[in-house]
């Protein structure tokens, strides 16, 4: 059984044999060893924007979306599509991946999927008489997890740990997975015979879930056009390479996070535990997914700090699929986006006045010194 | 064009402030000096101008030296670079240890230091001046409590138009100080502020501008006058506004509609009792040309009646008021009687209807002496030893009433044989007062000298006071700085040998109680003119009827003659009438007074306009109202005016002062604070023109907000396409100038500290955040409708809610003490209930 499939077979990746590393499996484009530095704004506002560009000539009238796929890349975070079949999330996710010069694999999650599969065996090899570790389809820069919910609770929570750590443990060996590392999964909300939904401890570990959402009018009659004669993934060239993807990732790393910034995301996620129509607020660790996704939003955005506005900009997709609602919210129809946005809409923003007050009595101050 | 040289020059210096800050220590040089000399200029040009609310010029040199010492000190310790509060602390101690140098050396540890005595000493001061302000009118003798009163305020003022100038950098305000002491004499002087005061005022004041202008040593107070080329038109507003004040506020505040502010009638426009020193007030109402407070009377005396309202009897003390006996007063005038024994053959019985008009006073004017008043409404009292009618609890206004008075009829032999000692009437009208001056003893002395009888000398006084040497005038008094009363007024008076009534008055009263005499001065209306209409009066016919009004005001002395009682007499030359037993045999009848009072009027011919108030004649005060004093009133009065103004005005400086303080304030200029600074008022500016900020919002949320919001983005006109174009290139400049502003202020407040603050951005002066806020400003104000744009000037809601939030935080403090108190209440509550459950279970 073949569970998945390589996109780049020229590349494939094969353990090797007396060189294999044991505790940095080989896979994709592994940088080995050295850190790219962060770039320049320029050289990161033209990749980002190079990237975002070749994702929109496939996907038409899915830029948001399209952004926020690659907000999550370069937050080092993993993504949940979650919408009806059948209206491009495996293209987003097939495209993003495609974009970037790096290795991709495709799980496509069925019930008889084994841990293995996804995470890789040891296997004796007779002619070298040792084992030889075998890795998984989580060997990749990109792994596409498609229809995860289709999967048994172990098969999940096998991905689910690759993702958490970054690294596959078999017989006692620890494998690096490669970097960048990104997990997209896609879940299908209809249809849920005979599935297992991902709990809400393991949707935890995605840090943002979109629901792709139809595409408008204009949109759907260019897709007819388009998509008539030859697959758009075809014509998709890679961009990036992953060494400038890893660039770009430790450039937002170094986005600068000011007190009051971190002090606003706290409040939003205190804000959550607080409010009256949410059974189970915000958790700790998504507040550190927040902040990361706000960090790659402002360096997305050409800058080198964060905005309470980049924490609002991403803070729905971030943070609604952990929440769980009230059963009266449920009841008057409210939904986790809602909620958020309610919750943001009441917070203030975090010192505002007061630092400007502090200024405007040191400016007093000031006044009241000798004048020069 | 021409700002930009001026803007750089006020530039040039501030990227090196920190840097330069040594080298530039020994340079502040002239600067101080210089500013701390114009204000002292100012401030002595503006005492100039107390001269005649103080009288002579004694008082000048300790004025001097206070401000000299207080100014130079402060000039001193700024030379030194001290900081600004403490150069004005400096100020403060130096008027301290000036003042009691000055006035308390004696009670002082070594002359400076104060002590308890010093305080002793100080509130005797206090005390002093605090009764020459109640009691007398100006000009005030300069004695020490009222100097050093003056001292301190001048010196106060010193520090105050110092601390606005200098490290506020307002030097322009600061003439609200030179103004204030100004407003004094102009309230209170006739001839208002004068020439040489307001020369030294305006020199003082235009040497403070310039050398502000000239000296400044940042670029601060030197930007100021050519920030913008909006001046001009600035300036002509201000002008136009000052203008249409000055206009306004004399008609507003009562009395201003004269040139020389006639005391007594302000703020009290009503004509209530004004309660006044009705020899404060007689000056005033003579040099008033129009005939308010007009009586009217009708008689059928056959000699000419004066009206009498008051007596004053007591000399001793600065200032003479009437002598209320309100332990003796009987009430009820129906019937009336004099107090002593009444010898003379003949009594000349008359009938008199007075009808007052709008007449004010608590004192009822009636011929001397009256045996029964009738016809009054209220209750009045009345004082048998000088039988002067009060009110109790009403007064004069609207009053009719017909009064019985007899007179003895006398003649020259009558009083010639008058000899016998004095007896019976009061001690306090023979004791000559305790410090009667020299040169009145010496005069008294030198003309009664050839007299034997009482009646020789009472008639030897007169004919000296009616003589050639004395000539009425009502100017005189004012200009030589003796108007009013007293003892040392009238030493003035027999000096320069002018004045009116008043003076004539109490000189012969005052002789005569040194010559032996008892006497006293009766205030009240000479005889005024025939109306040519007649009164019908039961059992009497038609009498003719008279007419007095306030040019009659009028005071003589009245000299008691044993067993004729009170006989009044006239030294006023050309005023009232000599009664026929005091005409000197050989002038006769050619001093007499035809009874037109042609010679009332002042002759300088200038005539002001007449008043348009009713203006009730103040005549004597009541005991209950004794306290008012036109000075404190008026003061008040244009403290008031003032305070009114400054509230109407206060949210639009308040915002004014906060904006330039935020864009121009030294802390903008550094560029520390710059960003945060102008964010602010770009919010407090939104929230003016109804574009309020909300707390939950981003500033990037808020920006665009603003500048999607009709009061920053007009609708464009359907109508008017080619209008459109200039409409959003200009909205477009402010978006333009919203967005630098929220970037500015995002990565100042989010941005990595250390490049919102290296050297090369701090060091230079952003001008550009102030033409931001002006490019956002002027976008709002185009926007918005005529009543917004007054709504954001004048009460703007920035300042508004502010304050609404600071007075309401109080209540909601007490409410939240309130709310945990209850619940803390409730808990305990709680707790008890199931603790008692539980023991009932348990």
């Amino acid at each position: 059984m073949e569970p998945h499939r390589r996109t780049r077979m020229d590349e494939e990746i094969v353990p090797g044999g007396k060189g294999f590393a044991e505790r940095a499996a080989h896979g994709g484009n592994q940088l080995n060893g050295h850190k790219p530095g962060p770039l320049g704004p320029q050289a990161f506002r033209a990749a980002s924007e190079r990237i975002l560009s070749a994702i929109n000539t496939v996907i038409d009238g899915k830029a948001e979306a399209a952004k926020l796929a690659l907000t999550v890349l370069l937050a080092q975070g993993h993504l949940l599509l979650e919408d009806v079949p059948g209206v491009g999330k495996t293209l987003l996710a097939k495209t993003l991946a495609r974009t970037i010069d790096c290795s991709v694999s495709r799980i496509q999650f069925t019930p008889d999927l084994l841990p293995s599969d996804v995470t890789g065996v040891s296997i004796y090899n007779q002619s070298s008489r040792q084992f030889e570790f075998r890795p998984g389809a989580v060997f990749a820069n990109v792994v596409i997890g498609d229809e995860i919910n289709r999967a048994s609770a172990k098969t999940q929570s096998a991905l689910l740990e690759c993702m958490e750590e970054h690294q596959v443990t078999v017989d006692g060996h620890s494998y690096k997975l490669a970097e960048p590392f990104m997990v997209v999964a896609t879940q299908n909300p209809i249809e849920m015979e005979g599935t297992y939904p991902l709990p809400e401890a393991q949707r935890d570990r995605f840090m943002a879930r979109i629901s792709m959402g139809y595409p408008d009018k204009e949109s759907e009659i260019e897709m007819l056009e388009t998509h008539q004669a030859t697959s758009p993934l075809a014509r998709v060239t890679s961009v990036v390479t992953s060494a400038d993807v890893a660039a770009m990732i430790a450039t937002v790393q170094q986005v600068y996070v000011s007190q009051s910034v971190k002090e606003y995301t706290v409040a939003v996620g205190r804000a959550t535990r607080d409010s009256a129509m949410l059974r189970l607020g915000a958790s700790p660790r998504s507040m550190l997914q927040l902040l990361r996704a706000a960090k790659a939003t402002a360096a997305l955005d050409g800058r080198d700090f964060v905005l309470p506005d980049d924490v609002v900009a991403v803070a729905e997709s971030v943070l609604a699929h952990r929440i769980i609602l009230d059963r009266k919210a449920v009841s008057t129809g409210e939904t986790p986006q809602s909620v958020i946005r309610g919750v943001l809409a009441k917070l203030p923003v975090s010192q505002e006045m007061t630092e400007s007050v502090h200024a405007s009595r040191q400016a007093r101050a000031a006044e009241l010194r000798p004048s020069r | 064009m021409t700002l930009a040289p001026q803007r750089q020059t006020g530039a040039a210096p501030q990227p090196s402030t920190a840097a330069s800050e040594p080298r530039r220590r020994p340079g502040a040089g002239a600067y101080p000096w210089a500013m701390s000399g114009a204000v002292a200029v100012a401030v002595i040009g503006a005492a100039v101008s107390l001269n005649g609310v103080l009288r002579g010029w004694a008082w000048f040199l300790p004025v001097l030296t206070t401000i000299l010492v207080v100014s130079l000190t402060m000039a001193g310790l700024r030379a030194l670079r001290a900081q600004p509060l403490l150069v004005t602390l400096g100020g403060f101690v130096s008027l301290l240890f000036i003042l009691i140098f000055t006035f308390f050396r004696r009670d002082s540890i070594a002359g400076f230091i104060p002590s308890d005595a010093t305080m002793t000493s100080l509130g005797r001061h206090l005390r002093r001046a605090s009764e020459t302000v109640l009691s007398e009118s100006s000009p005030v003798a300069p004695n020490a409590g009222i100097v050093l009163v003056t001292c301190a305020a001048l010196g106060l003022v010193v520090i105050l138009i110092d601390a606005l100038a200098l490290p506020l950098g307002m030097p322009a305000t600061s003439g609200l100080g030179l103004l204030a002491v100004l407003v004094v004499p102009a309230m209170i002087k006739p001839q208002s502020v004068g020439l040489a005061g307001f020369l030294g005022t305006a020199t003082g004041f235009l040497l403070i501008l310039a050398c502000s202008q000239w000296f400044a040593p940042d670029a601060r107070v030197q930007a100021d006058t050519a920030r913008n080329p909006g001046q001009i038109k600035r300036a002509a507003m201000t002008g136009a506004v000052a203008l249409v004040a000055t206009l306004v506020l004399q008609l507003v505040i009562p009395g201003f509609d004269q040139g020389t502010f006639p005391q007594g009638s302000r703020l009290n426009p009503w004509a209530s009792s004004s309660g006044l020193n009705p020899m404060i007030s007689l000056g005033n109402s003579l040099r008033r040309p129009s005939g308010d407070g007009r009586i009217t009377y009708a008689t059928n005396a056959t000699t000419p009646l004066y009206l009498r309202s008051v007596t004053v009897d007591r000399f001793d003390g600065e200032a003479w008021s009437p002598d209320d006996r309100n332990s003796s007063r009987r009430t009820g005038p129906g019937r009336m009687e004099v107090g002593h024994e009444m010898l003379a053959p003949e009594q000349v019985r008359q009938v008199t209807v007075v009808n007052t008009g709008d007449f004010t006073s608590p004192y009822l004017p009636v011929p001397y002496a009256p045996e029964a008043v009738n016809g009054l409404t209220g209750r009045w009292s009345w004082d048998p030893a000088t039988l002067s009618i009060r009110g109790t609890d009403t007064n004069s206004r609207n009053q009719q009433y017909l009064v019985r008075s007899s007179a003895p009829k006398l003649t020259t032999e009558l009083l010639d044989g008058s000899s016998a000692p004095v007896r019976g009437i009061p001690d306090e009208f023979i004791r000559p007062p305790a410090n009667v001056p020299e040169v009145v003893r010496t005069t008294a002395d030198s003309v009664t000298s050839d007299s034997r009888t009482a009646y020789e000398k009472a008639m030897a006084i007169q004919r000296y006071l009616r003589g050639g040497a004395f000539t009425y005038s009502l100017e005189s008094p004012v200009q030589g700085g003796y108007d009013g009363n007293g003892l040392s007024v009238l030493a003035d008076f027999l000096t320069q040998k002018s004045g009116y009534c008043i003076h004539f008055a109490s000189a012969m009263a005052v002789m005569a109680r040194v010559e032996g005499i008892p006497s006293r001065i009766a205030v009240g209306y000479a005889p005024g003119r025939l109306t040519g209409a007649t009164v019908s009066v039961a059992g009497q016919g038609a009498l003719p009827e008279f007419e007095v009004d306030a040019r009659d005001a009028h005071a003589w002395p009245e000299l008691y003659f044993q067993g004729l009682g009170w006989v009044p007499f006239e030294p006023t030359p050309s005023r009232g009438q000599v009664p026929p037993y005091a005409q000197d045999s050989s002038s006769g009848g050619a001093s007499t007074n035809d009874g037109t009072n042609d010679g009332l009027l002042p002759t300088n011919g200038a005539t002001p306009p007449p008043a348009t108030t009713p203006d009730p004649l103040p005549l004597p005060g009541g005991g209950e109202a004794r306290a008012g004093n036109q000075t404190v009133a008026m003061l008040y009065g244009a403290a008031g005016g003032l305070l009114l103004v400054l509230i109407a005005t206060a949210p639009r400086m308040v915002r004014t002062g906060l904006r330039s303080r935020r864009l121009r304030g030294p802390a903008a200029r550094t560029g520390q604070a710059a960003a945060p600074l102008a964010w602010a008022e770009l919010r407090d500016l939104a929230t003016d023109y109804g574009v309020r900020p909300l707390p939950s919002e981003t500033p990037r949320a808020f920006s665009a907000r603003l500048s999607s919001s009709p009061a920053l983005r007009p609708a464009p006109h359907p109508n008017a396409p080619d209008a459109r174009a200039p409409r959003s290139s200009g909205h477009l400049e402010a978006e333009t100038a919203v967005h630098g502003l929220t970037t500015a202020f995002e990565r100042h407040q989010y941005g990595r500290p250390a490049a919102a603050g290296p050297a090369g951005t701090a060091a230079s002066p952003d001008p550009r955040a102030a033409q931001e806020i002006a490019v956002v400003r002027k976008a709002l104000r185009r926007n918005a409708g005529l009543l917004g744009r007054l709504r954001a000037e004048w009460l703007p809601p920035s300042v508004m809610s502010r304050w609404g939030s600071l007075a309401g935080a109080p209540f909601r403090a007490v409410a939240r003490g309130v709310a945990r108190a209850g619940k803390a209440a409730a808990g305990s509550w709680t707790r008890a209930r199931d603790g008692l459950r539980r023991l009932r279970e348990g």
